[in-house]
């Protein structure tokens, strides 16, 4: 088991590498380097290269490479062209902005979604189930800017329960952006329940048909006992891997439901770095999307080993 | 006697596309305290359907349609679900065909066994379902026990609150004869111990005869027959169960049997294998490694032309394992597989298609190695194409049909799917596909084991034909030693991945000589209830093969026998 874990953390570290090369790569690969950007077009070659120098931009590709790798694991991962602040703190301050989204949206979707993929395996073919997999067969087709814009139609518009937009900063307090935050999670989490829903309703329905929980019915046990004890630790399994991808997802998925909300999150930062060319931070933000991606199915694997007593118990003697 | 089941009148039905289709037409039976009662018949026969309602359970989309169900008094499909729960593991409890199925993967089994209720210890009941150290199982996943361990567990769990009424469906046919053996005497000596009533659901006559007291002969969810276990098996009424009976093969059958519409038996005797016949498969000292465990040590044995030879052991005693490495499944470690056309001892791809053709092996389950989504005319055909023995495609399609009705199949059964035809149809196309490649030797897994008794007797009858007819080398896997009594020209006892005992049927099965095979000759069960059970009298026994000293022989047949050793024999005391 152990060396299980191990095997699967050094992949997981192996994995963040290889993406650091990539996204450092594709960086590289854009027009033009960050004394372009910060001179503009009309800086005369002297003034470009003196810049280059002093942000020691004339070195091999992997001294900076290595320079920015060994920055980014102390936490420092530059400077932005545009704001000229740290872009780590930067990034970090939206982020915690938006895993305020995630971690609200989380929450709800995923346990929201579970209970009722769960309700609509056990009712399967009857009306729960039906209208369970219709909504969220809707909620997966429609795009999430325009759930969010049916949203805010409703519940800012007609009924003005919650802000539209945020009028904040990113330097916005947590009480100040808490009631900003229902109205995109609710979005992302519409969107994102439709997968869960259908996975665990799939191999709830799997579990069900299986003998053992037939023979735990026929011990005469409770349908909550048989449920909870001998159906959903088989069940969840699967359906581990794709929560891990959809909280995953949320990192790129704010992007646009925070656009429309006009929220100070790590999306709409993405978004403006773009735009302005900002290099350092738009490297950065690739870099941690990469993380959650990877921190995301690592979580799901080791869960998926502590369900599983095959696993767990794997090299243990018969 | 007082009856505590009393089954009125039932009728079951299954909903498919809009219409009700029955599975259960008006049974009635009656099982009275402390009897076993078994409900007999092939796939089909609603027997586990019938089991299943003792419970209360239906399966999803069936429904009751008439008559009722009554255990202790209680009309169980009438009860409120909070009694009908108690009645459930309370009053009456189930043991399930496939423990390795029936037991959650993701609990320990001692909590399994403590939530069917009751206040027997989990310890204690463990204990008296004879598994060893009873504390130290209890924390163990159902996973680390083996087959005969989980059918225990399961029995322990059902046991639990102590039942009146134990459903047993099929409880013993996924194991080996050994260990049904004992799982079967452990419910016999519980059932007495405990003085329940038992409905038993089988379709082995072996264990029916061995086990019941009545029995219900069904036939597509109606009853056919119903009587004591030994009227029914000395004096049977009805053609079908007379048929049913005269299908299962005995240890003491001297061939194949062959039976008529209205039950009658007829031995069909063995045909003689010419003495200059050639051998066809060469295997000298296999051994077989899984990883760093040796499945096959050091076994030898040759396979003639038109000869059948029977690999005879529990599980694990290797002997798939031989049969997948002759197939070029798996390669050996050691040793030499020779066919007269070349080098058997490497994997199929890298045999030559002149070899590799030669060389064909028969599934145990045809369910699952037929393409699901491919027609069976189309399964046949491949290889014809494939192995070049046919042309172009309107020969292959042709010589497809004619395989089809080489092994007694109508030709236009070759455009269904696999899931259109039965269990028996399904086999025969298996062996079609084998032969397609017009090999001279066929490797016969387990091939009749899934099947119903009488479709079993048809294939085996098959395999004898066309063994006959192509002059094939037959390697024939089984468990079954009644099975091989009736096929197989010789045999050989495989036990651990070791040969204990070989020679010609006849002679193994007069006057087995090793230990082991006087186990497996015990262990079977015979479908008479007052049959003279082989006994086995040998005490412990240790290996006693030694270098090259290793075979015992008996007399000039082939008949040998590894040498082993009593334990705790009396000759020690003098010794010492």
């Amino acid at each position: 088991m152990l060396s299980f874990i191990t095997r699967r953390i050094a992949a997981a570290v192996g994995t963040l590498f290889l993406s650091s090369i990539l996204v450092f790569l594709a960086v590289q690969a854009l027009p033009g380097d960050v004394a372009t950007q910060i001179l503009g077009k009309d800086a005369t070659p002297d003034a470009v290269a003196a810049l280059r120098e002093k942000l020691k931009l004339d070195r091999p590709a992997w001294e900076r490479y290595w320079d920015w790798v060994w920055g980014a694991l102390h936490g420092d991962f530059g400077t932005s062209l545009v704001s000229g602040k740290a872009v780590g703190g930067e990034v970090s301050m939206y982020l915690g902005n938006s895993a305020l989204i995630a971690v609200v949206t989380v929450l709800f979707a995923v346990t929201g979604s579970i209970v009722l993929g769960i309700l609509a395996g056990l009712y399967r073919d009857r009306w729960p189930d039906h209208v369970i997999s219709t909504v969220s067969l809707v909620g997966m087709s429609v795009p999430e800017f325009v759930v969010a814009t049916v949203l805010v139609l409703c519940f800012s518009v007609a009924l003005p329960w919650f802000p539209a937009v945020v009028l904040y900063g990113p330097d916005a307090s947590v009480s100040q952006l808490l009631p900003a935050v229902w109205l995109p999670a609710l979005a992302l989490a519409v969107v994102m329940a439709a997968y869960i829903v259908r996975m665990a309703r799939t191999s709830v329905i799997d579990v069900m048909a299986t003998e053992y929980v037939t023979t735990a019915r026929l011990k005469g046990l409770s349908t909550w006992r048989v449920v909870t004890r001998h159906a959903l630790p088989s069940a969840l399994l699967p359906t581990l891997h794709v929560i891990a991808l959809n909280v995953a997802w949320l990192v790129g998925g704010v992007a646009v439901v925070e656009n429309v909300f006009n929220y100070p999150g790590i999306g709409k930062l993405m978004l403006s770095s773009v735009q302005n060319r900002d290099l350092p931070t738009i490297q950065a933000i690739a870099l941690i999307s990469a993380v959650v991606y990877v921190v995301c199915n690592l979580a799901a694997d080791l869960a998926t080993m502590a369900l599983n007593p095959r696993l767990r118990t794997r090299g243990r003697t018969r | 006697m007082a009856s505590i089941v009393s089954v009125n009148s039932l009728s079951v039905a299954y909903r498919s596309g809009g219409q009700d289709v029955p599975v259960v037409h008006e049974v009635s039976l009656d099982v009275a305290e402390g009897q076993t009662h078994a409900l007999v018949g092939e796939s089909g026969s609603g027997k586990s359907t019938i089991a299943a309602t003792l419970l209360g359970h239906l399966r999803h989309g069936s429904r009751i349609t008439g008559g009722s169900v009554e255990v202790s008094g209680a009309d169980v499909f009438a009860l409120p679900a909070r009694e009908l729960r108690q009645l459930r593991g309370g009053t009456v409890a189930m043991v399930g065909q496939n423990a390795g199925h029936a037991l959650t993967p993701s609990m320990r089994i001692g909590r399994q066994i403590a939530e069917a209720g009751g206040d027997v210890p989990v310890v204690d009941l463990l204990e008296q379902v004879r598994l060893p150290r009873p504390a130290e199982l209890a924390r163990r996943y159902p996973h680390e026990l083996s087959g005969g361990q989980q059918q225990r567990v399961a029995i322990a769990m059902a046991i639990a609150a102590r039942p009146k009424v134990l459903v047993l469906d099929e409880p013993t046919t996924g194991l080996d004869v050994i260990t049904q053996r004992s799982v079967l005497d452990l419910i016999a000596a519980l059932s007495d111990e405990l003085g329940l009533a038992a409905v038993l659901v089988s379709h082995d006559l072996g264990v029916v005869a061995h086990m019941a007291d009545e029995v219900t002969v069904l036939r597509s969810g109606r009853v056919v027959e119903s009587a004591t276990t030994r009227q029914l098996f000395a004096q049977p009424q009805d053609p079908y169960t007379k048929r049913l009976l005269a299908s299962v093969p005995r240890l003491d059958d001297t061939g194949l049997a062959v039976v008529g519409e209205a039950g009658e038996r007829e031995v069909r005797p063995r045909s003689e294998v010419p003495v200059d016949a050639p051998v066809a498969v060469s295997a000298q000292d296999i051994t077989i490694d899984y990883g760093s465990t040796r499945a096959v040590h050091g076994v030898s044995f040759d396979v003639r032309r038109g000869e059948v030879l029977a690999l005879v052991g529990e599980s694990g005693s290797g002997k798939s394992t031989l049969a997948w490495s002759l197939a070029g499944l798996r390669t050996p470690s050691g040793g030499t597989m020779k066919h007269a056309d070349g080098d058997l001892a490497r994997p199929a791809q890298q045999r030559p298609l002149s070899l590799r053709r030669r060389v064909q092996l028969v599934f145990q389950n045809a369910d699952t190695s037929l393409n699901p989504r491919r027609s069976v005319g189309d399964a046949v055909r491949h290889p014809l194409r494939f192995f070049g023995t046919a042309a172009d495609r309107p020969e292959a399609t042709e010589r497809a049909r004619q395989l089809i009705a080489d092994v007694r199949l109508d030709p236009a059964l070759a455009d269904r799917l696999p899931a259109q035809l039965s269990g028996g149809q399904r086999q025969r196309i298996g062996i079609a596909r084998a032969l397609a490649g017009e090999p001279d030797v066929l490797i016969a897994d387990e091939i009749t084991t899934a099947l119903d008794v009488s479709v079993q007797a048809d294939v085996l009858r098959l395999l004898d034909d066309l063994r006959r007819e192509r002059d094939l080398a037959c390697l024939f896997i089984s468990h079954d030693l009644a099975v091989v009594r009736g096929i197989a020209d010789r045999v050989v006892v495989l036990r651990h991945g070791v040969v204990v005992e070989e020679g010609p049927t006849e002679t193994v099965f007069a006057d087995p000589q090793h230990p082991y095979t006087r186990q497996l000759m015990a262990a079977a069960l015979e479908p008479d209830p007052d049959a003279q059970p082989y006994v086995d009298d040998t005490a412990d026994w240790a290996d006693a093969a030694d270098g090259d000293d290793i075979w015992t022989e008996h007399g000039t047949d082939g008949h040998r026998v590894r040498r082993w050793r009593p334990l705790n024999a009396p000759v020690a005391e003098g010794a010492l």
